[in-house]
C-alpha cells in the first residue's frame, strides 16, 4: 500500500488535493481535499439581506452570475415576489451566457492542454493536439478565447460588467433592453454561432444536438470537438471515472414558472426531486456540528483539523445519497435521449455532456434575445420582510447551486450556500460512503504519480474549489 | 539559460505580425495618455529589452482577476502581454500540474533572481497559522514571502491583494490580509477593483515592462494614470446629476431615461477607477450603464461600509447648505434641462460654479 498525495492541481479554479491509497498501481481509497476557507456564511450574519448580492458573487470570480441568481431568487423568495417576466428572461440569458463561457473555457484552458502533453506522444492525433491545445499557446484556445470575449459582449450591453455583475435583482434586473442593444445582443449571437459551427463544432449546432446515440456521437468527426472524440475513442475516456449514474438539477433558467432545462433527479429514472430531502453531512469536513438541512446549517471551522476530517467541504447529501451535478446531470434529468443513453459514464460522458449543453443553449440565448419587449417591465417592485425565509436553487455551469436565506429582525440570521463542486467533491459522510469524485477515482489502475488518468477524471468534472469551500 | 530574448522576439515566435506589433505600441501608447511621440520609444524598448519574466500566484481569491485578464482585453493587447510576459508561472493557466508545477516556480525564482515581477492575485489568511490556504502542502503566506524575497517589485491584483475584499469582511473568520502588510521591504504596486479592468492590468503591466520602472503611483500606491479619477468625473449620467435627475427605483421611468444613481446608493462619487472611461468587456460597458450604483469596489474597505443599498440622500455633495435632493428640486426648477452642457466638466466645484451662474444669469 503507499500513499499519494496529488497536488496543487492547477488549472482548475482555486485550489485542490487529492489524497490517493494504491495498492499495486489501483486505486483503493481517495480522498477529496479543498484547502481552502474564507468563510463567507459568517461574514454575511448581520448584514442588509440585499448585501448578499454583492457579497456572494465574490464567491467566484468565474460563475458569480450563479451565484448573483441565486441570491435573487433567495431574496425573491423571502419577499415573495415573482421577478417581472422580461427580467427573468434577461437573466435567465446573462446567467446562460456565463454557463456557455464557462463551458468553453474549461474544455479549452483547462481539460485539453493534457492531451497536448509530451507523455501522449507518438499517439496518432498527438500533432494535431499540441497544435489546437498547448496550453496557452494552441490554436483552438486562441480562437476559443477571442469568442469567449465576444460572447461576453452580452454581459456588458446587459449586466454591466463581468465578472460580478449588479444588475440581477429579486424583481429582475437593472437594465432594460432597448432597440439598440436587441440588434447588438442578435449581432453578438450570430457571430458566437458562427464560431462554435466554424471551429468547436464543425457542423450545424442543430444536428448536434439531434444525436440520439453514442455511435452516432463517435462518428461525429468534425471541428475541435472531432478531435476530442477521437482521442476518447483511442484512450477508453468512456470507462475511464465512470459516475455514480445518480444526478441532481434544480433546473436551469426558471422562466414563468418552468425551468428551460427540468428540474429533478434521476437515479436510473426520474426521481421526485424535495429540497427538504437535502442535508449536509460534517463527519469527514473539518467542521463543528451534525448532519442539518441547510435551513438549520451553521459554518463552524474546526480549528484543531481533527480527523476524521479531512477537507473543509461539508458533504451534501439527497435523501441520504452523493449526487454528480453538471451538465451531464441537467441533460439526464431535461430527458435529452444522448445524455440518457450516457448516464452514468466517465469523462467522455460529462465532457458529451457539457457539448451538447453548448450546442442546445445557443438555440436558447438565441430565443430570449429574441423574445425581448423593450417597453415592457424588467423589474417588480417588492418589500423585503423583517422575518422570512427563502431558498434560491439554479443551475450554475458547473450544476446545482443553492442559497438557503433566513431572515431576523430585517437582517441575516442564516446564510448557508451549497455549490456544485460541493456535492461532486464532497468528502465521505457518516457511513464512511465516498464523494462522487472519491467514488470516480477509486477502483482506477494507475501507472504512477504522474498519471494523467487522474488529472482527466479529475478535470471532467470542472472542479470550482473556490466556491466549494466559501 | 543566460540569454532572455527580447520581447519583441517573443512576440514574433509567437506569430505576431510587425505591422500588429507596430499597432499595439500606439495602441499602448494612449492607453497610457503618452503622445504620438512615444510609439517609437515604446517600440525601441520592446525590440533591445529582454523581456521581464512574470510569476503570477494565487492566495485567498476568487480568481476574478485572470478571468479579468484573460477574456475582457482588447484581443491585441491581450494576446501580446500574454506572449510577452509568458507568465513563467501561472497557477490557472499554465501546462504543467502538481509538483512539475511547484517545481517550475523554484525553476524560475533561481533563474530570474532580482529580475522578474511577481504578480500576486489573492491574499494570505493569517489565522491558525495560514492553514485556511494551502498550496503544495504549505500554506500560502510561505509561497507569497519567498517568491517575493527575490521580485523586482510586486504587483497586487484586485481588491484581495490590495486591501483584503470581501473575504476581509467583517468578522474576517480567516484574518485575510492584504499584500503589503506581509511584504514590507518591496516596491508594491496595488491595482485595485474588483475584479480591475483588464485593460488597466495590461496598461500597468506594459509600462512596467516597456519602462522598466514603476508608473507614477497616488498615495495609496496606485497608478495615477488609471486611479486619477472618480467615477463621477466622467460619468456620462453626470449631466442628471448635475440637473437634479435621480432614478427613485429600480426600473422606473427615470431609470428608463438613464438618471443619475447616486440616490439608489450609487459610490461612484467617492470611487477613483477608469470604470467610466475605460469601461469593461472591451469598452462595452460599465455597472453604471447597466442601470445599477457602482459599489465603489477598487476602495479600501469597500465590503463594509454599511449596507451597498444605503441611500446616499443626506450627503453634503456640493459644499453649501443642501443635499442632492434640495439641489436637485432647485435646478430642475430654475433652468430645467440647460445644465446638461456641463456635461464635460470634471470637477465639482466648478460645475457648481457655472450651475450657478447659469442659474443666476
Amino acid at each position: 500500500m503507499t500513499r499519494l498525495v496529488l497536488g496543487p492541481f492547477n488549472r482548475v479554479e482555486g485550489d485542490l488535493e487529492v489524497a490517493l491509497t494504491l495498492d499495486a498501481g489501483r486505486i483503493v481509497r481517495a480522498e477529496v481535499n479543498a484547502p481552502l476557507f474564507r468563510g463567507f456564511e459568517q461574514m454575511l450574519m448581520g448584514r442588509d439581506p440585499r448585501d448578499a448580492l454583492v457579497i456572494t458573487p465574490r464567491i467566484c470570480g468565474i460563475c458569480s452570475i450563479s451565484q448573483s441568481a441565486a441570491a435573487a431568487r433567495a431574496l425573491a423568495a423571502a419577499m415573495g415576489l415573482s421577478p417581472a417576466p422580461q427580467g427573468a428572461a434577461m437573466a435567465a440569458l446573462i446567467h446562460a451566457a456565463e454557463n456557455v463561457a464557462d463551458h468553453l473555457t474549461h474544455f479549452h484552458l483547462f481539460f485539453m492542454p493534457d492531451f497536448a502533453r509530451p507523455h501522449y506522444a507518438g499517439r496518432p492525433w498527438h500533432t494535431r493536439a499540441v497544435d489546437r491545445f498547448t496550453a496557452m499557446e494552441g490554436g483552438a484556445q486562441r480562437a476559443a478565447v477571442q469568442a469567449r470575449a465576444e460572447l461576453l459582449h452580452v454581459m456588458g450591453l446587459l449586466a454591466g460588467k463581468w465578472p460580478h455583475t449588479l444588475a440581477i435583482q429579486p424583481g429582475g434586473v437593472t437594465r432594460a433592453p432597448g432597440p439598440r442593444e436587441k440588434a447588438r445582443l442578435t449581432a453578438t449571437l450570430r457571430a458566437f454561432r458562427r464560431y462554435l459551427e466554424g471551429v468547436l463544432f464543425g457542423g450545424p449546432l442543430e444536428d448536434f444536438a439531434a444525436i440520439e446515440t453514442p455511435e452516432a456521437l463517435m462518428r461525429w468527426g468534425r471541428g475541435d470537438l472531432g478531435l476530442f472524440l477521437e482521442i476518447a475513442a483511442d484512450l477508453g475516456l468512456e470507462a475511464l471515472g465512470r459516475g455514480s449514474g445518480r444526478y441532481l438539477s434544480y433546473g436551469a433558467y426558471p422562466l414563468d414558472e418552468r425551468p428551460v432545462f427540468a428540474r429533478g433527479a434521476w437515479d436510473g429514472g426520474l426521481r421526485d426531486f424535495d429540497p427538504q430531502d437535502i442535508a449536509e453531512d460534517l463527519s469527514h469536513a473539518w467542521m463543528k456540528g451534525g448532519t442539518r438541512h441547510p435551513w438549520d446549517g451553521v459554518t463552524e471551522p474546526d480549528e484543531a483539523m481533527a480527523p476524521p476530517g479531512y477537507s473543509w467541504c461539508k458533504a451534501p447529501r439527497l435523501g441520504g445519497r452523493g449526487h454528480e451535478v453538471g451538465a451531464l446531470a441537467r441533460q439526464v434529468v431535461d430527458g435529452h435521449p444522448l445524455a440518457r443513453a450516457m448516464a452514468g459514464g466517465g469523462v467522455l460522458a460529462r465532457v458529451a455532456g457539457r457539448m451538447l449543453e453548448l450546442a442546445r443553449s445557443q438555440a436558447v440565448m438565441e430565443r430570449l434575445v429574441a423574445g425581448i419587449e423593450p417597453g415592457a417591465a424588467f423589474m417588480a417592485k417588492g418589500a423585503l420582510p423583517r422575518e422570512g425565509r427563502g431558498a434560491g436553487l439554479v443551475e450554475a455551469a458547473r450544476g446545482a447551486l443553492g442559497h438557503w436565506l433566513r431572515i431576523e429582525g430585517g437582517r441575516i440570521a442564516g446564510y448557508q450556500i451549497i455549490a456544485p463542486t460541493t456535492w461532486n467533491f464532497s468528502p465521505r459522510d457518516a457511513g464512511g460512503v465516498p464523494g462522487p469524485l472519491e467514488a470516480a477515482l477509486e477502483g482506477l489502475e494507475i501507472e504512477g504519480p504522474g498519471a494523467l488518468a487522474v488529472q482527466h477524471v479529475v478535470r471532467s468534472f470542472d472542479p470550482c474549489m473556490v466556491c466549494t469551500v466559501h | 539559460m543566460s540569454q532572455i530574448e527580447t520581447f519583441y522576439e517573443v512576440m514574433r515566435r509567437q506569430g505576431i505580425t510587425r505591422r500588429s506589433f507596430m499597432k499595439y505600441c500606439a495602441l499602448t501608447a494612449s492607453a497610457l495618455g503618452l503622445g504620438p511621440a512615444f510609439v517609437p520609444k515604446i517600440a525601441h524598448a520592446m525590440e533591445t529589452k529582454p523581456r521581464t519574466p512574470v510569476i503570477w500566484v494565487n492566495g485567498l481569491e476568487c480568481t476574478c482577476c485572470s478571468e479579468s485578464f484573460i477574456r475582457g482585453a482588447h484581443p491585441l493587447a491581450k494576446d501580446v502581454v500574454l506572449s510577452m510576459i509568458s507568465l513563467d508561472y501561472s497557477h490557472t493557466l499554465m501546462a504543467a500540474a502538481g509538483h512539475a508545477a511547484e517545481a517550475a516556480l523554484e525553476e524560475t525564482i533561481q533563474k530570474y533572481k532580482g529580475n522578474y515581477i511577481l504578480a500576486v492575485e489573492g491574499n494570505p489568511p493569517l489565522n491558525e497559522d495560514g492553514m485556511f490556504c494551502i498550496v503544495g502542502g504549505k500554506p500560502f503566506v510561505e509561497q507569497l514571502k519567498h517568491a517575493a524575497q527575490h521580485a523586482k517589485a510586486v504587483i497586487s491584483w484586485g481588491a484581495c491583494a490590495s486591501y483584503g475584499c470581501v473575504q476581509a469582511a467583517a468578522p474576517n473568520p480567516t484574518r485575510a490580509t492584504p499584500v503589503h502588510k506581509v511584504i514590507t521591504d518591496k516596491p508594491i504596486i496595488k491595482v485595485p477593483g474588483c475584479p480591475p479592468i483588464a485593460e488597466v492590468m495590461t496598461g500597468v503591466i506594459t509600462y512596467m515592462l516597456t519602462f522598466d520602472r514603476l508608473p507614477e503611483l497616488d498615495r495609496q500606491g496606485r497608478p495615477a494614470m488609471f486611479y486619477g479619477q472618480r467615477i463621477h468625473d466622467k460619468c456620462y449620467r453626470r449631466p442628471h446629476f448635475d440637473a437634479g435627475q435621480f432614478v427613485e427605483h429600480w426600473d422606473d421611468e427615470n431609470a428608463r431615461k438613464g438618471y443619475c444613481l447616486y440616490k439608489m446608493g450609487c459610490k461612484g462619487p467617492t470611487t477613483y477607477n477608469a470604470c467610466s472611461t475605460v469601461r469593461w468587456n472591451e469598452g462595452t460597458s460599465f455597472p453604471i450603464q447597466s442601470g445599477h450604483g457602482c459599489i465603489g469596489c477598487s476602495e479600501d474597505g469597500f465590503w463594509d461600509q454599511g449596507s451597498f443599498y444605503d441611500r446616499l440622500t443626506n450627503i453634503k455633495q456640493f459644499g453649501i447648505e443642501a443635499n442632492a435632493d434640495q439641489v436637485g428640486m432647485a435646478a430642475a426648477g430654475v433652468v430645467g434641462g440647460a445644465v446638461a452642457v456641463h456635461a464635460a466638466i470634471s470637477a465639482l466645484k466648478r460645475a457648481q460654479k457655472k450651475t450657478q451662474e447659469k442659474a443666476e444669469g
